[in-house]
């Protein structure tokens, strides 16, 4: 399975070169040595404009498991990120990143990225993963506003 | 009744003990009479006619018997719905193997389920799947299009040329056997597929899809199909685009894993192993939605048992449906090839002890007489540490400075914790420099709330007294059950060497092998008898209850007694003779007092002294708390 994985992460890496979603970055870490660590990815995702989301880029790894693509891979927000969806460890709680669930190996990287992009603006409440994020999307919207507004002002791109 | 005694590995063989049955009712009387092979295990597969009131009628089958109901149900509903094994497969599986359902929905909305069971492409979604695709267009979309039009030589003798033909498969879903999609030659642009999953483009590949026409390369179809029934142990495999819901029919798992089409790269022991383990996995999921069937749950063993009389929840108040699957042991892979323990005449150890289980509740044991919500009620109050905290409340208390817990385990009134050196009164709880002069005599013990305090705990230390009296007597049968199987483990060693340096026959030393395989069962039914009586409320019943299991206690003890006594050569005859009639003795016990709970609850004769499943609550008196 090696083989495909690391045949499909190249050519995912040559098609994001190619052409990929504006505001959007990925590519792959680099060992200590500096050669290109194709299991591991870093990737940024910006906020939808007209959210308030809007301005942040938000950080994210990708680690891909050897058995890649018959396995999604882990998306990591770094450092965790507050969403209701996002676990405390800073894992991406999402049904197309699970393999029970809706995971299929035709999924590119580039729809895995829109997809936590509209997850972002667009939480799931049947699914929380963490509880400070829930309780205050649940309870309190304006502050929750307000806190997603002061993420993003922290997460500017540089 | 000497030499008439047999020994059979195969108990199977030699089953004649009906006599017993009849016997054993007036049982005190001539138990000297009694042959040696009248008595056997109680345990048997189809055994006659007429069985014992605790018994319970059931079959064991393998797994390949269980696939051939499966295949019967499929063909059933081929010919009611007329549809391809295939689909009628999947739709099958869908509805949990409920043919009523199954066959009622289909006649509704055939359309719908089968969309829902993943054997047709929903007209409505054809688009949209289609633009998924387009996400990647460079690769996705046309490969996926040109896989129609592919040359690939494809092993499937049944092509569906076009993708109208998935279509159809719901308008005519008889039509359409969800095979592997290949097509004939086609003429026009011999352009190399790509495949979508690996990216790969080599001339070689093969181009493979279910009905919905999404293809892949075999390698990517086979790496993944493997991924799902290995790691995720899941037998519905979807295909690998985003959203497309069509499942794999048996037939192409077959194809991608163990035939021609098998990837040449692929490893083929894995692929094997894959497979077998699909077939298992569709057998489960058959016996599991159906409740008449139950998988044997011992490690690596793939039989099923059938047990029509216990499938439901009510009849668990009345029988305890104990049952084995017929095999015996434990494979050496299932328990990380441990050596077997070298007994060559094979008593009863971990590695050959016949799969017994009950049928209605999880516990994988013998758990007679006691029925399931008892028995569960009573290992979950053992599990529970609910009685460490009785223990803990009724002999410690807490240092009102720094919370240690504190044993008083003698001396005087005053305390001192070890921890944070505050010195209290042991009685009040109190700070001990209040007590003034009134030194070891606390002068506030009989207020009010000190008597209360004391009333509480030393309730609390009486139903704790209580639990610990059955529990110890569970526990003890438990561990001298063990116990005996290793004496007897030594025992046969010696008398092995005997036969060897005597005249003795191997028949003549044989007789503590059954001994003590009484011994270990009778225990097993003693054990369980105090989880029974624990709950049983105070009465007539429980008394009589508590005399049978006084006099089985006492004749295995006896027995047990006599297994440990030495073994001379000079002896041998006569201990032979007593084993052997004590032996038989037990065995009726066991029988009456199993024979006695089993109808006593059929009968609706024992009443608990807490509220259990499926029973009617105890009147409030008989609680105890």
């Amino acid at each position: 399975m090696s083989g495909i994985c690391r045949a499909r992460l190249s050519e995912e890496r040559k098609q994001w070169r190619k052409d990929h979603p504006f505001g959007f970055y990925a590519k792959p870490a680099k060992n200590a040595d500096g050669s290109m660590n194709l299991l591991e990815w870093e990737v940024g995702i910006p906020g939808k404009t007209n959210t308030a989301w809007e301005g942040g880029l938000f950080k994210l790894t990708m680690i891909f498991p050897e058995d890649y693509p018959s396995k999604p891979p882990k998306c990591k927000f770094t450092p965790p990120l507050f969403h209701p969806n996002v676990y405390p460890s800073g894992t991406v709680c999402l049904s197309i990143l699970d393999e029970e669930k809706s995971w299929k190996p035709a999924i590119t990287i580039r729809q895995i990225l829109l997809g936590i992009q509209d997850l972002l603006n667009d939480p799931n409440v049947l699914d929380p993963a963490q509880s400070d994020a829930y309780t205050m999307f649940k309870n309190d919207k304006l502050a929750y506003e307000k806190k997603i507004k002061q993420q993003a002002r922290d997460n500017l791109p540089k | 009744m000497s030499s008439d005694y047999e020994i059979s590995d195969n108990e199977g063989d030699y089953y004649d003990s009906d006599e017993m049955m009849e016997d054993y009712q007036n049982d005190d009387q001539d138990e000297d009479d009694m042959e040696m092979d009248d008595y056997n295990d109680d345990f048997r597969i189809n055994t006659g006619p007429k069985r014992k009131s605790y018994e319970v009628d059931y079959t064991s089958l393998s797994q390949s018997s269980v696939e051939e109901s499966l295949k019967e149900d499929v063909d059933h509903i081929c010919g009611i719905l007329g549809v391809d094994p295939a689909v009628a497969a999947l739709l099958l599986r869908h509805q949990g193997w409920n043919k009523e359902s199954l066959i009622e929905k289909y006649m509704e909305t055939p359309t719908k389920v089968l969309v829902d069971s993943g054997a047709a492409v929903p007209e409505p979604a054809r688009e949209p799947i289609v633009r998924a695709h387009s996400v990647d267009r460079s690769a996705a979309g046309p490969s996926s299009r040109r896989a129609i039009r592919s040359n690939s030589k494809l092993l499937s003798s049944l092509t569906l040329p076009t993708r109208s033909s998935a279509q159809k498969s719901i308008s005519s879903p008889a039509a359409s056997a969800s095979k592997f999609r290949k097509d004939a030659k086609s003429s026009e642009e011999p352009e190399s597929f790509v495949c979508p999953i690996c990216f790969d483009d080599s001339p070689e590949l093969k181009p493979v899809a279910l009905d919905c026409g999404h293809s892949a390369c075999s390698g990517c179809w086979n790496a993944y199909t493997i991924s799902k029934i290995r790691d995720e142990g899941e037998h519905c495999i979807r295909c690998m685009t985003e959203g497309c819901a069509i499942v794999a029919p048996d037939d192409f798992v077959h194809n991608i894993l163990v035939s021609d089409a098998a990837p040449p790269g692929s490893d083929t022991n894995e692929n094997l192993v894959a497979w077998t383990r699909f077939q298992e996995l569709l057998v489960r999921s058959f016996v599991s939605s159906n409740s008449k069937l139950k998988f044997c749950p011992y490690p690596g063993c793939t039989n099923t048992v059938s047990c029509p009389s216990a499938t439901s929840k009510s009849v668990l108040t009345t029988m305890v449906p104990i049952v084995s699957c017929g095999a015996k042991g434990i494979p050496r892979s299932a328990n990380d090839k441990k050596p077997a323990p070298s007994s060559p005449s094979g008593i009863t150890s971990l590695y050959d002890k016949e799969h017994v289980f009950c049928f209605g509740c999880p516990i994988e044991s013998d758990h007679r007489p006691v029925v399931c919500g008892v028995a569960r009620l009573w290992l979950k109050k053992c599990e529970d540490d609910s009685e460490t905290a009785n223990w803990i409340k009724s002999n410690t208390k807490e240092c009102s400075k720094c919370q240690s817990t504190i044993e008083k385990n003698g001396g005087c009134n005053h305390m001192t914790c070890k921890k944070c050196k505050y010195e209290f009164c042991w009685v009040c709880m109190g700070p001990w420099s209040e007590h003034g002069t009134a030194w070891y005599s606390c002068n506030r013990y009989d207020e009010k709330g000190g008597i209360e305090a004391r009333d509480a705990q030393s309730r609390s230390r009486a139903s704790l007294e209580r639990y610990l009296h059955y529990y110890n007597r569970w526990a003890n049968h438990e561990q001298s059950a063990k116990l005996s199987v290793e004496l007897y483990a030594k025992t046969e060693k010696k008398m092995e060497d005997m036969q060897i340096t005597s005249d003795l026959t191997w028949i003549e030393v044989q007789f503590m092998k059954k001994a003590v395989e009484e011994v270990e069962k009778c225990r097993m039914t003693l054990k369980w008898t105090y989880a029974m009586a624990y709950y049983l409320a105070r009465g007539n019943e429980k008394d009589l209850f508590e005399d049978n299991q006084r006099d089985l206690e006492k004749a295995v003890e006896d027995l047990s007694e006599l297994l440990e006594s030495p073994i001379e050569t000079e002896n041998i005859p006569v201990l032979r003779q007593k084993v052997t009639d004590k032996t038989v003795y037990v065995q009726k016990r066991n029988e009456i007092v199993l024979e006695d709970t089993a109808t006593g609850f059929l009968d609706g004769r024992w009443k608990w002294n807490v509220s259990v499943d499926g029973f009617e609550d105890p009147a409030e008196e008989v609680r105890i708390d």
